[in-house]
C-alpha cells in the first residue's frame, strides 16, 4: 500500500495511506492528474495540523465506504439519514473544531464528512431561539424588532 | 501543481490551495456577505443552506428570524415547492396557469394605474412623483429574492403581499377563475372539517408554496408528531379527536402523505412509526370487514369498512381479503373434479361434459360474486379483475393443469383436442362474465389477459406437441402407404386412362376442396352455457374430411357403370343421402340426431370426387396418392385450427403460436413434397429412363400406341399440379385468411418453403419431360423401324407398278402422329403454358429430325413420293395444330424438300438447280443435306451423273 505525505498549513507532514487520502476527491483528482505517487509532500494550505489529523482519522475509519450515489440531488430525503454512532462520537468536539472540520471537508471535497458535519450542526440548532442561532452561526441581527415580530407572526403555524 | 483549472469552479469563498494564499480570505469573503462578525470560524452560505435542509420546519422558521440572509434562504420558494411535490399535491400546470393569469391581471392593473396617473398629471403637473415606488414593486412580483431584498419596509411588504394574494387568485373571491380541482369523493366523511380535506385543498401557486405548506403543516403536524411519539394505538390525539373510522382513515392517509414532506433528521423512524400505526388501524378495520363477510352483511358492515379501507389506502387490503376469502378458493372441488372427464380409469377417453359443467357453475358463481361486489364496493374501485385473476390462477388453473397433464400422459391426440376444448370453454366462460360497476372500460382486454395467463404454463408444451404429433402422424401415414405400395407393387396390373382432359376434373375437384377447407374442422358446437344443464348430449364435431369409407368403394363402380353419364354431374342429393347414412356410424352418440345436412354436403361431395379422381389416377397409384395428400392436408388443418386458437392471444404467445402454425405448414409441405411427391417423381423418372420400347410389345396391335411410363408420368404431373394447387388453396385459406402468416413477407419461412416446393415440382416436371421426350422419340424411332415398310415409299420394288390404292399417309406415319399427339395432349391443362410450349417445340423438333433421319435410310421412288408427301403432310397437319410457328417452318421446308422426289429423272438440271439453291429452304437445309436427300431416290444411280453434271457441269464448262 503506497503512502503519500500531506503537509498542513502549519507545515506539519503526515504520512497517510493513499487509499485513505483519496477519500478526498480533491486529492484523488490531483493524484490522478499527476499520474504517479509523488515523493514530495502535498500541501494542504487551508487546514491546520489538528484539523487535518481529525479529518484523516475520519477517512481512516471510512476508508472502505462505498462511493456515494451519483444523483444526490434527486431526493432530499434520501440524504438526510441519521448520523451513525461512530460519527456522532467523532463529532463531539467544540464548535470551533466542528466548523473547521466542515470547512476542511468542503475544501477537500469529502462529501460524506461534510454531510455529517452539517447534520451535526442541524442537530445543534434544533429548537433553539433565533438569538442562539445567530450566536451559533456568528451572524448579526439585521432586523428591527418589528420586522422580527412580523416574521414570527407570519410563521406562527410552525411553532410547536 | 498545475491543476488550478479544477479549482476555479469551486466556491469563491474558498480560495484555491496555492501556498502563497492566506486562509484568512474565508472570513474576508464572508464579511462581504455580511455574515461574519468575528474570529470564530463561520460557514459559507451554501453550507448553511445545506444545514437548513436538515432542520425541522419549526427550527427553520426560527432561523428565518435570525437574519435577512437566513430568512431569504428559509423562505426560498423552491424549498417549499419541493415539499408540496413530495406530498404529490403540487400541480405544475396549475401553477403556470395562475402565473399567467396573474401576469394578465397585473398588466390590466398597470394600464389602469398608468391611465390614472396620466389623468392626475394632467390635473397637477407640478405634483410629486410619489406613486412610482409602488409600480416598481409590482414589477418584481414573482422574483422572491429580489422581492425580499427590495421590500425593506415591512409594512410595504405586507400590503404588497395582500396585493399578490389578490393577483394570484388565492383569495376566495377570485377563486372562481382557478380550475376546479378534482376532489376525491369522501363517502361518510365530514367534509365541513377543513382539516380532513387540507391536502386536497392545496393550491399550486408560485411564490406561495410556503403559505400553502404552512396551512397543511399547521393542520397535520400536531397530529403527526403526537402520533409518532405515542406509546400505543389508543393514545394518539387523532383517534380521540376523530371518532368515526371514516374520518380516522382519512386522517391517517393524510398523515401518511404529509410524512413524505418530512425530511428533517429522524424522518425515517417517524415514518415507520406512522406506518406501523396505520397498519394497526388497517388490521382492525380488516377484522371488522372480515366479520361482516362471515355474517354476509354485505350492505352493512362490509360496505362501510370497505369504504374506510378505500379512504385509508385505496382499499387494496379489503380487495385482497375479499378475493382470498371467497369460498371458491377453498372449495374448488364443489365445481367438479378434473378427473371426472376421464370416462375410463386408464384409457384416454375423454368427455368434456364435466369440464363444461365446471365452467358453467364457475360462471354462475362469478356472476353472483359480481353483483355482491357491486353491493360492497363503490364503483370507482375495480375488484372484479383482481378477483378474476385469482379465479383464473387458483380455480381454473388448478382445474385444467391436472387435466391436461393427465391427458398428456395418456394420449397426445386427446391432449391436443382437450386443450382446445378447454380453451373454448374458457373463452366462453370469460364472455359469460358480467362486468361489475367498478370494472374499467378495458374489462374485456383485462379478461383476455387473464385467459392468456391461464394458458401460459401450457401453451409451450402444447405447440411443441402439436407440431411433433402432426409430423409423426404424417410420417406414419406416408410410411404405411409406402410399405403398402411396395407390397403390392409387383402384383398390380393397372390400367391407364389417357386422352382425357384433366383440366375440367381438376377445377371441379379443387372447387370442392376449397369448399371443405373453408369449413372449420373442429367446429365445436358449444351451446350456450346455460343449456348444458339440460344435459343433452353433444354431437361430436363431424370431421368434414372423415371420408365415409363405404362411399368411396361404392361410388366409383356406379359411375363407371354408366359411362355415358358425366360422372361429375352426380346430383349432390344422391351423394348426400348416401354420405349421411355412412356418416352416421362414426358419431358416437346414437340419439338419432343427424348431423346437419349443409355441413356434410361439400364433404361427401369432395369425398366422391376424390374417389372418382382416384380411380382415374389408378395408373399412378404406385407413385403417389392424392388420397394421402388429402389426408395430410386434413391433418394439417386440424392442427392449425387448434393452434390457431392461441394466435388470438396478444404478445409473445400469439407470436409463437403463429410461428408454430407456419412450422406446421412447412412440415406439411416437407412431408408431402419432399417425401411423397418428390420420391414419386423420382421413381417415375427412373422408370421413364429405363424404358426400352423394344422390350415391350404390349401395345403393338393397338391403334393407339402409348408409352406407358410416359403416360404414367403425365398423370403424375397432373396430380403433382393438383397437390400444389391444393396446398396453395390451403395456404390462402388457412394461413393467409386467418392472418397466421404474412403473405407479403418474402423472408417468411412458410413462403420460402412453399416456393421451394413449387420449384421442386417444376424441376421434377422438367426433368421428367426431358426424359419423356427422349423416350417418346425412341418410341417414334421404334415405330418407324417396325412399321415403315420399304414398299411404302418405293412401291415399284415389288414389281407391282399399279398406283397405290390407298393415297393416305402410310401406317407408320399415322402411328407416329397418333403416338405423339396422344402424349402431347396429356399435358394440356396440367402444366404451365410455357412449359407446354417448350415441351411441344422440343417434341416437334425431335420428331422432325427423326423424320429426316428416317428419310435418309429410305429409298423413294417417284410413285412412293406421293405417299411420302402425304405422310409429310400428315405430320405437318399435326404440327400446325400445336400452333408453333417455328416448328411449322421446319415442316414446311420438309414438305417442300420431298417434292424433289417427284421430279422426273429427265429433268436432272432442274433437280440440280433445286439442290444448289441454298436459299430455297430458308436455310433449314444446306446444299449438302439436300443433296443427301436426293441420293435417296430409287433411281439415283441412273440420274446421278446427269445431276452432278448439271450441278458441277457449269463449273466444268468453266474449266
Amino acid at each position: 500500500m503506497s503512502q503519500i505525505i500531506l503537509l498542513s498549513s502549519d507545515n506539519v507532514e503526515m504520512k497517510v495511506d493513499k487509499e485513505v487520502a483519496e477519500r478526498s476527491i480533491l486529492i484523488k483528482n490531483m493524484l490522478e492528474d499527476v499520474g504517479e505517487t509523488p515523493d514530495q509532500a502535498i500541501p494542504i494550505p487551508n487546514v491546520n495540523e489538528g484539523v487535518l489529523r481529525k479529518v484523516i482519522e475520519w477517512c481512516e475509519h471510512h476508508r472502505n465506504d462505498p462511493p456515494p450515489p451519483a444523483d444526490e440531488d434527486s431526493d432530499s430525503r434520501k440524504k438526510s439519514t441519521d448520523i451513525e454512532e461512530w460519527d456522532q462520537k467523532f463529532m463531539q468536539v467544540d464548535q470551533e473544531m466542528l466548523f473547521e472540520i466542515i470547512l476542511a471537508a468542503n475544501y477537500l471535497d469529502i462529501k460524506p464528512l461534510l454531510d455529517v458535519g452539517c447534520k451535526t450542526v442541524a442537530n445543534m440548532i434544533k429548537g433553539k431561539s433565533p438569538e442562539e442561532i445567530r450566536k451559533t452561526f456568528n451572524i448579526q441581527n439585521d432586523f428591527t424588532p418589528e420586522e422580527e415580530d412580523q416574521i414570527r407572526r407570519e410563521n406562527e403555524w410552525a411553532e410547536e | 501543481m498545475e491543476n488550478n483549472q479544477r479549482f476555479s469552479d469551486r466556491p469563491t469563498s474558498l480560495p484555491p490551495p496555492f501556498p502563497g494564499q492566506n486562509r484568512m480570505s474565508v472570513p474576508v469573503s464572508l464579511h462581504s456577505t455580511k455574515l461574519v462578525v468575528r474570529p470564530l470560524p463561520s460557514l459559507p452560505v451554501e453550507i448553511i443552506a445545506t444545514i437548513l435542509d436538515y432542520v425541522p420546519v419549526s427550527t427553520l422558521m426560527r432561523c428565518a428570524r435570525a437574519s435577512k440572509k437566513l430568512r431569504e434562504m428559509a423562505y426560498d420558494d423552491s424549498r417549499w415547492v419541493n415539499k408540496l411535490v413530495a406530498m404529490g399535491v403540487w400541480n405544475e400546470g396549475e401553477a403556470r396557469r395562475r402565473f399567467e393569469d396573474a401576469l394578465k391581471k397585473k398588466r390590466i392593473a398597470q394600464a389602469k394605474f398608468a391611465d390614472e396617473e396620466r389623468r392626475r398629471r394632467a390635473a397637477s403637473i407640478g405634483a410629486s412623483v410619489e406613486p412610482r415606488k409602488s409600480i416598481g414593486m409590482g414589477d418584481t412580483l414573482f422574483d422572491v429574492n429580489e422581492h425580499e431584498a427590495k421590500a425593506n419596509g415591512s409594512a410595504a411588504a405586507v400590503s404588497k403581499l395582500a396585493q399578490d394574494v389578490e393577483l394570484m387568485g388565492l383569495s376566495t373571491q377570485s377563486d372562481i377563475q382557478a380550475p376546479v380541482k378534482e376532489k376525491p369523493k369522501l363517502v361518510g366523511v365530514d367534509t365541513s372539517d377543513p382539516t380532513l380535506t387540507v391536502l386536497s385543498d392545496v393550491r399550486s401557486a408560485r411564490g406561495f408554496a410556503r403559505q400553502e405548506y404552512g396551512r397543511v403543516y399547521a393542520a397535520l403536524w400536531p397530529y403527526y408528531i403526537d402520533l409518532v411519539s405515542a406509546r400505543n394505538h389508543a393514545d394518539p390525539v387523532v383517534f380521540r379527536r376523530y371518532r368515526n373510522p371514516e374520518d380516522q382513515a382519512v386522517m391517517l392517509r393524510q398523515l401518511g402523505v404529509f410524512s413524505e414532506s418530512d425530511s428533517s433528521l429522524g424522518w425515517a423512524e417517524r415514518s415507520s412509526r406512522l406506518n406501523s400505526m396505520s397498519s394497526i388501524f388497517e388490521n382492525a378495520v380488516l377484522r371488522e370487514f372480515e366479520g361482516g363477510y362471515e355474517e354476509s352483511d354485505y350492505d352493512g358492515r362490509m360496505k362501510r369498512y370497505a369504504n374506510v379501507l378505500i379512504l385509508l389506502n385505496g382499499g387494496q387490503g379489503a380487495i385482497d381479503l375479499f378475493v382470498a376469502k371467497h369460498y371458491l378458493m377453498f372449495e374448488r372441488e364443489r365445481l367438479g373434479n378434473p378427473m371426472d372427464c376421464f370416462t375410463n380409469l386408464h384409457s384416454a377417453d375423454l368427455s368434456m361434459e364435466p369440464a363444461r359443467r365446471f365452467f358453467t357453475l364457475l360462471s354462475e358463481a362469478v356472476n353472483e360474486q359480481s353483483s355482491i361486489i357491486d353491493r360492497i364496493f363503490p364503483p370507482d374501485v375495480d375488484v372484479m379483475i383482481p378477483f378474476l385473476e385469482r379465479i383464473g390462477e387458483d380455480v381454473i388453473g388448478e382445474y385444467i393443469s391436472p387435466l391436461l397433464e393427465e391427458t398428456h400422459d395418456r394420449d397426445i391426440e386427446s391432449y391436443l383436442k382437450c386443450i382446445t376444448d378447454i380453451y373454448f370453454s374458457v373463452v366462453q366462460f370469460s364472455k359469460s362474465i358480467h362486468p361489475a360497476k367498478g370494472s374499467e372500460r378495458n374489462f374485456t382486454d383485462d379478461i383476455t389477459k387473464i385467459v392468456v395467463r391461464i394458458f401460459e404454463p401450457h401453451y409451450d408444451t402444447y405447440l411443441q406437441e402439436e407440431l411433433d404429433h402432426f409430423r409423426r402422424l404424417c410420417e406414419e401415414e406416408v410410411e404405411t402407404w409406402e410399405k403398402k405400395i411396395t407390397d403390392e407393387y409387383t402384383a398390380t396390373e393397372s390400367f391407364y386412362l389417357s386422352n382425357i382432359n384433366r383440366q375440367a376434373d381438376k377445377i371441379d375437384f379443387l372447387a370442392s376442396f376449397k369448399k371443405v377447407i373453408l369449413m372449420p374442422v373442429n367446429a365445436i358446437p358449444l351451446p350456450p352455457m346455460k343449456q348444458i344443464n339440460l344435459a343433452f348430449p353433444l354431437p361430436l364435431p363431424m370431421n368434414p374430411f372423415m371420408r365415409p369409407k363405404p362411399a368411396v368403394t361404392v361410388a366409383p363402380p356406379s359411375i363407371s357403370d354408366a359411362p355415358t353419364d358425366n360422372p361429375y354431374e352426380v346430383t349432390p342429393d344422391v351423394t348426400d343421402s348416401q354420405a349421411v347414412e355412412n356418416a352416421a356410424p362414426p358419431t358416437p352418440i346414437s340419439d338419432g340426431r343427424v348431423t346437419p345436412q349443409p355441413q356434410t354436403a361439400p364433404t361427401t361431395e369432395l369425398a366422391a370426387k376424390a374417389a372418382i379422381l382416384n380411380t382415374r389416377m389408378e395408373g399412378i397409384r404406385t407413385l403417389f396418392s392424392i388420397e394421402l395428400a388429402l389426408d395430410l392436408v386434413h391433418k394439417a388443418k386440424t392442427a392449425l385450427e387448434r393452434a390457431g386458437c392461441f394466435v388470438r392471444f396478444q404478445g409473445r404467445i400469439g407470436e409463437e403460436a403463429k410461428e408454430q402454425c407456419e412450422q406446421i405448414f412447412i412440415c406439411l409441405i416437407n412431408i408431402l413434397g419432399q417425401r411423397h411427391v418428390k420420391s414419386g417423381f423420382d421413381k417415375a423418372v427412373t422408370h421413364l429412363s429405363q424404358y426400352n420400347p423394344r422390350e415391350l410389345s404390349t401395345a403393338e396391335e393397338d391403334e393407339q400406341v402409348i408409352v406407358k411410363p410416359l403416360v404414367q408420368f403425365m398423370e403424375l404431373v397432373n396430380v403433382g399440379d393438383l397437390i400444389q394447387q391444393m396446398l396453395d388453396v390451403f395456404y390462402e385459406q388457412e394461413l393467409v385468411a386467418h392472418k397466421l402468416t404474412d403473405k407479403n413477407d418474402f423472408l417468411n419461412p412458410a413462403i420460402k418453403e412453399k416456393k421451394r416446393f413449387e420449384q421442386m415440382l417444376d424441376e421434377r416436371v422438367a426433368a421428367g419431360l426431358n426424359t419423356g421426350i427422349d423416350v417418346l422419340i425412341k418410341e417414334v424411332d421404334y415405330v418407324f423401324a417396325k412399321t415403315q415398310k420399304p414398299t411404302d415409299y418405293n412401291p415399284g420394288i415389288v414389281g407391282d407398278l399399279g398406283f397405290p390404292t390407298d393415297l393416305g399417309p402410310s401406317e407408320a406415319a399415322r402411328k407416329v402422329v397418333s403416338l405423339v399427339a396422344s402424349h402431347t395432349k396429356l399435358l394440356v391443362g396440367s402444366t404451365d403454358k410455357n412449359v407446354l410450349d417448350v415441351f411441344n417445340q422440343e417434341v416437334g423438333m425431335r420428331l422432325w429430325s427423326s423424320i429426316c433421319k428416317h428419310l435418309k435410310i429410305q429409298r423413294i421412288s417417284i410413285d412412293g413420293a406421293i405417299v411420302l408427301i402425304s405422310d409429310i403432310n400428315h405430320y405437318t397437319q399435326f404440327i400446325v395444330k400445336l400452333r408453333n410457328s417455328g416448328l411449322t417452318q421446319y415442316y414446311n421446308a420438309l414438305r417442300e424438300l420431298v417434292q424433289i422426289y417427284l421430279i422426273d429423272p429427265q429433268h436432272a438440271k432442274q433437280m440440280a438447280a433445286v439442290i444448289a439453291d441454298g436459299t430455297r429452304f430458308k436455310g433449314i437445309f444446306t446444299v449438302e443435306e439436300v443433296y443427301e436427300f436426293v441420293t435417296r431416290r430409287s433411281d439415283w444411280y441412273q440420274i446421278k451423273k446427269d445431276v452432278e453434271k448439271a450441278m458441277y457441269g457449269f463449273g466444268c464448262s468453266v474449266m
